[in-house]
């Protein structure tokens, strides 16, 4: 033993002068600083995605409604519940947590005799350490999802320019594997689908590489997937969960691997009618757009024979006559709609109803009739001149129709929405191929940043050499004689009277002459009702100029429906959701009708 | 540190060191080295701390790794040592001879992780689970949740909501769900 063991104990002694090192009141003792105590959660932030509940390892979250929190856009109105029986306090939750919402405060002791207490919604059911900053929080660094995005190839503006080529790539199969992996399957998105399509199942599938099953639950509820995969206006992503910490999910790009990864001949082995027997119904659909043909899909699978009238050459409405070939390609939608047809839907193209045939005949041969004829009268300016302009959606029509539409070299577009961006951009493809350069400008009463179009629709229009003019009115279309000289607009200083009605206010000092041998309207569109003959039109109840329809599609007569952009819209995925809603509604009368006759 | 490593390179293999610190270094040894490293380091280098002994679970390599941390309280040093182990053939080299404090160490991994360590002192008692039956619960592949659920009762009363389900129902009730 050395001198020093001998020692050491007496050297203790001289900290008998120190602080104390141990804590003078232990019951009192505050938590470490980032010590994983009781739940906090900011209901502003929450948006009951579930994740938290998902991860819980004990199953001590249960997702509960609460008093204030409704349901919403991209918010469940649930909030999770924790009985803190079961938690052990893992943080797992708050790492997990899409928004950052859940955190937990650094106080830990509690007690109580009803055990019943410590089961609770926090930041609903109010606690002493609510406020308590202290306790832990999810390091900023650290995500359990993914947070980006997966890139998606597309044409630089060069390679575009000069062709209708498809611009987008697609995911590949690996590409669209990361990305469903970032999804957290909590399905806020699917109450934003106007169709609410299964999305969290879809990308479950696409997840795990089962791509022939997700094709078969996209059909399930739209059979449009393969033209909403690439130019749906995808709402969705405006509420995914993941967009509070991130991107959020490509859904419409998912959708439109699943469509792409399937064998083009497989569509018809996955999609085949249901074996149910015929009843001898039948309903006429006129217009063969999403709504009409999503109706007549339906309808066909219940046993109805359902026939078609198409007034144009081909079948598919706007997406075919409208919406440019570079974002939908034509053989796509040909394919999307030969799936349809073999269903034993009939497609009569070339029969405009009220010229090769009437209303009143198809009500006689028909049981039901559903009217489906989108808008397809351009709106005019009525400015001086404009009997000499074009209408978008007439050129646009023209265009893919193959006839040869006139290519000045300078075109001028009244119009900040999406119609507006599809005229110009293929008027700009037309210029470059017979030019070799652009010359399209685009005039809008709205700024620039209040724009209708999409954000990378008007993007891509600046991409290709399109010049966008924001807050510019229309006064009067310029002309040489018969000659389209050009545009002159004035600056706009306010769109909407203190009552927010249309009253646009221009200062008429600040002029500009936009040169162009074409000027196009793109202003909207109206729905061309010729067709209904005075006696219905006079029969049919009307809604400020739309035809009124029930929330089921139906009109005021009992054999008429209406679906699609004619009385809603204003988009593909609307279309599909009335299709479905229209073609139940009809189902039900032909049941109570069959039901009758027995 | 540095020095430290050249000295051992010389005569042991070591992996390529991770320097999370100046003063904190990870590096992986070679198992039938570990001891002869573990011991230098105590006796020679001055490391004569073992600050932990955990285990990590990779279970798509089929490996567990072990992390032996020790601690040169002079120099301020803290080296941690890497050794993995065959995940079939959990088996370890016990160092209580040179850490008395290891053998609670090794007790606890046997305990969570199923590494044994034999020859390590009472290795196989009970260590904090008492009466445990299911898999060594920090193995990945035992099933938390669903131990927890056969093993613990709900308080009454509770019920849950899924947030697709309860957004139809407040939503849209009546919207006819597709084809189906
Ligand atoms: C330029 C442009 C771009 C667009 N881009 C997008 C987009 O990117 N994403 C998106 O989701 N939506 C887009 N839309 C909107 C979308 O195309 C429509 O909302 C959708 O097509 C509406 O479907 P629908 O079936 O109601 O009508 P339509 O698609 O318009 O179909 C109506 C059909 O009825 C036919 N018809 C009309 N009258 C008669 C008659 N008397 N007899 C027989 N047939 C008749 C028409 O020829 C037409 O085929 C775009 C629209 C336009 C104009
Ligand atoms: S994960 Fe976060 S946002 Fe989602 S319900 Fe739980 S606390 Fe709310
Ligand atoms: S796509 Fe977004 S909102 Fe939809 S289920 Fe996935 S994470 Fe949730």
């Amino acid at each position: 033993m050395s001198l020093r063991d001998v020692l050491s104990p007496f050297t203790a002694w001289k900290h008998v002068i120190n602080d104390p090192v141990t804590i003078k009141d232990p019951f009192n003792r505050p938590g470490a600083d980032r010590y994983r105590g009781f739940h906090q959660n900011d209901m502003d932030k929450c948006i009951g995605c579930g994740s938290c509940e998902e991860i819980c390892q004990n199953a001590a979250i249960d997702m509960v409604p609460v008093e204030g929190q409704e349901a919403g856009p991209g918010d469940s109105g649930l909030r999770p519940m924790i009985d803190y029986g079961r938690c052990c306090w893992c943080a797992l939750c708050v790492d997990v947590c899409m928004t950052g919402s859940l955190t937990m405060s650094n106080e830990y002791t509690w007690v109580d005799s009803d055990p019943d207490a410590f089961r609770f919604v926090p930041g609903v059911d109010g606690k002493s350490w609510d406020l308590e900053p202290k306790g832990y929080q999810r390091e900023d660094t650290r995500r359990l999802t993914g947070t980006t995005r997966a890139p998606m190839g597309e044409l630089a503006p060069e390679d575009r320019i000069g062709n209708f080529c498809e611009i987008v790539d697609g995911f590949t199969p690996e590409q669209a594997v990361i990305e469903a992996d970032r999804c957290v399957e909590c399905g806020l998105c699917v109450a934003t689908c106007p169709a609410h399509m299964d999305i969290p199942d879809y990308i479950a599938k696409v997840r795990d590489g089962d791509f022939e099953g997700g094709l078969q639950l996209l059909y399930e509820t739209n059979p449009f997937s393969q033209a909403c995969g690439r130019i749906c206006t995808h709402k969705c992503e405006t509420t995914c969960a993941a967009m509070h910490e991130g991107d959020a999910i490509a859904i419409r790009w998912l959708k439109r691997a699943i469509t792409d990864s399937v064998d083009k001949d497989r569509y018809f082995d996955l999609i085949q009618k249901p074996d149910v027997p015929e009843t001898g119904q039948s309903v006429a659909v006129i217009g063969a757009g999403p709504a009409g043909l999503t109706t007549a899909f339906d309808l066909a699978r219940k046993g109805h024979k359902v026939v078609v009238f198409e007034a144009l050459d081909k079948p598919g409405g706007m997406m075919r006559y409208g919406i440019p070939e570079y974002r939908l390609p034509y053989d796509v939608l040909d394919h999307e709609i030969s799936v349809i047809e073999a269903m034993g839907v009939e497609i009569r193209c070339n029969m405009r109803v009220g010229h090769e045939i009437s209303m009143e005949q198809l009500a006689k041969a028909y049981d039901a009739v559903v009217l489906s004829i989108g808008l397809h009268q351009g709106r005019s300016t009525r400015v001086p001149g404009s009997d000499k302009a074009e209408a978008a959606i007439d050129l646009l029509r023209r265009i893919t129709a193959g006839v040869e539409v006139p290519v000045p070299e300078q075109v001028a577009v009244i119009g900040g929405g999406n119609v507006a961006m599809d005229i110009a951009r293929s008027m700009a493809r037309l210029q470059k191929i017979k030019y070799g350069r652009v010359g399209v400008t685009v005039t809008a009463l709205e700024d620039l940043d209040r724009f209708l179009a999409d954000r990378e629709e008007i993007e891509e229009a600046q991409e290709e050499g399109c010049v966008i003019y924001p807050a510019r009115g229309p006064q009067e279309i310029v002309l040489d004689g018969e000659t389209v000289m050009g545009l002159r607009t004035w600056k706009v200083q306010a769109i909407f009277d203190d009552q927010g009605r249309f009253a646009p206010k221009y200062d008429e000092a600040d002029e500009m002459i936009h040169p162009a041998g074409m000027v196009v309207e793109a202003i909207g569109q109206m729905a061309d009702i010729s067709l209904l003959g005075e006696a219905l039109t006079e029969k049919l109840e009307w809604n400020r100029g739309r035809i009124m329809i029930d929330s089921t599609g139906q009109t005021s007569e009992p054999w008429l429906w209406a679906a699609g952009d004619a009385v809603s819209g204003p988009d593909v995925i609307h279309a599909v959701a009335d299709g479905h809603r229209v073609a139940v509604s009809v189902g039900k009368m032909l049941a109570a009708k069959r039901e009758k006759v027995q | 540190m540095r020095h430290i490593l050249y000295r051992l390179k010389d005569r042991y293999h070591l992996g390529t060191p991770v320097f999370q610190r100046d003063d904190l270094c990870f590096v992986t040894v070679k198992r039938f080295e570990l001891r002869a490293i573990l011991t230098e380091l105590r006796d020679v280098e001055g490391f004569t701390h073992l600050t932990l002994l955990t285990a990590v679970d990779w279970i798509e390599e089929q490996q567990f790794q072990l992390t032996y941390m020790v601690n040169n309280r002079v120099a301020n040093l803290t080296l941690a040592l890497r050794v993995m182990l065959d995940r079939e053939d959990a088996t370890g080299d016990t160092i209580h001879d040179l850490w008395p404090t290891a053998a609670t160490y090794q007790r606890e991994l046997r305990e969570m992780f199923g590494i044994t360590f034999p020859g390590s002192p009472r290795v196989d008692e009970e260590f904090i689970l008492e009466g445990w039956t299911d898999l060594p619960p920090y193995r990945r592949d035992f099933d938390t949740l669903a131990y927890s659920q056969q093993t613990y009762n709900d308080r009454p009363g509770r019920v849950t909501h899924d947030p697709k389900t309860h957004m139809q129902k407040t939503l849209y009730a009546d919207y006819p769900k597709g084809a189906k």
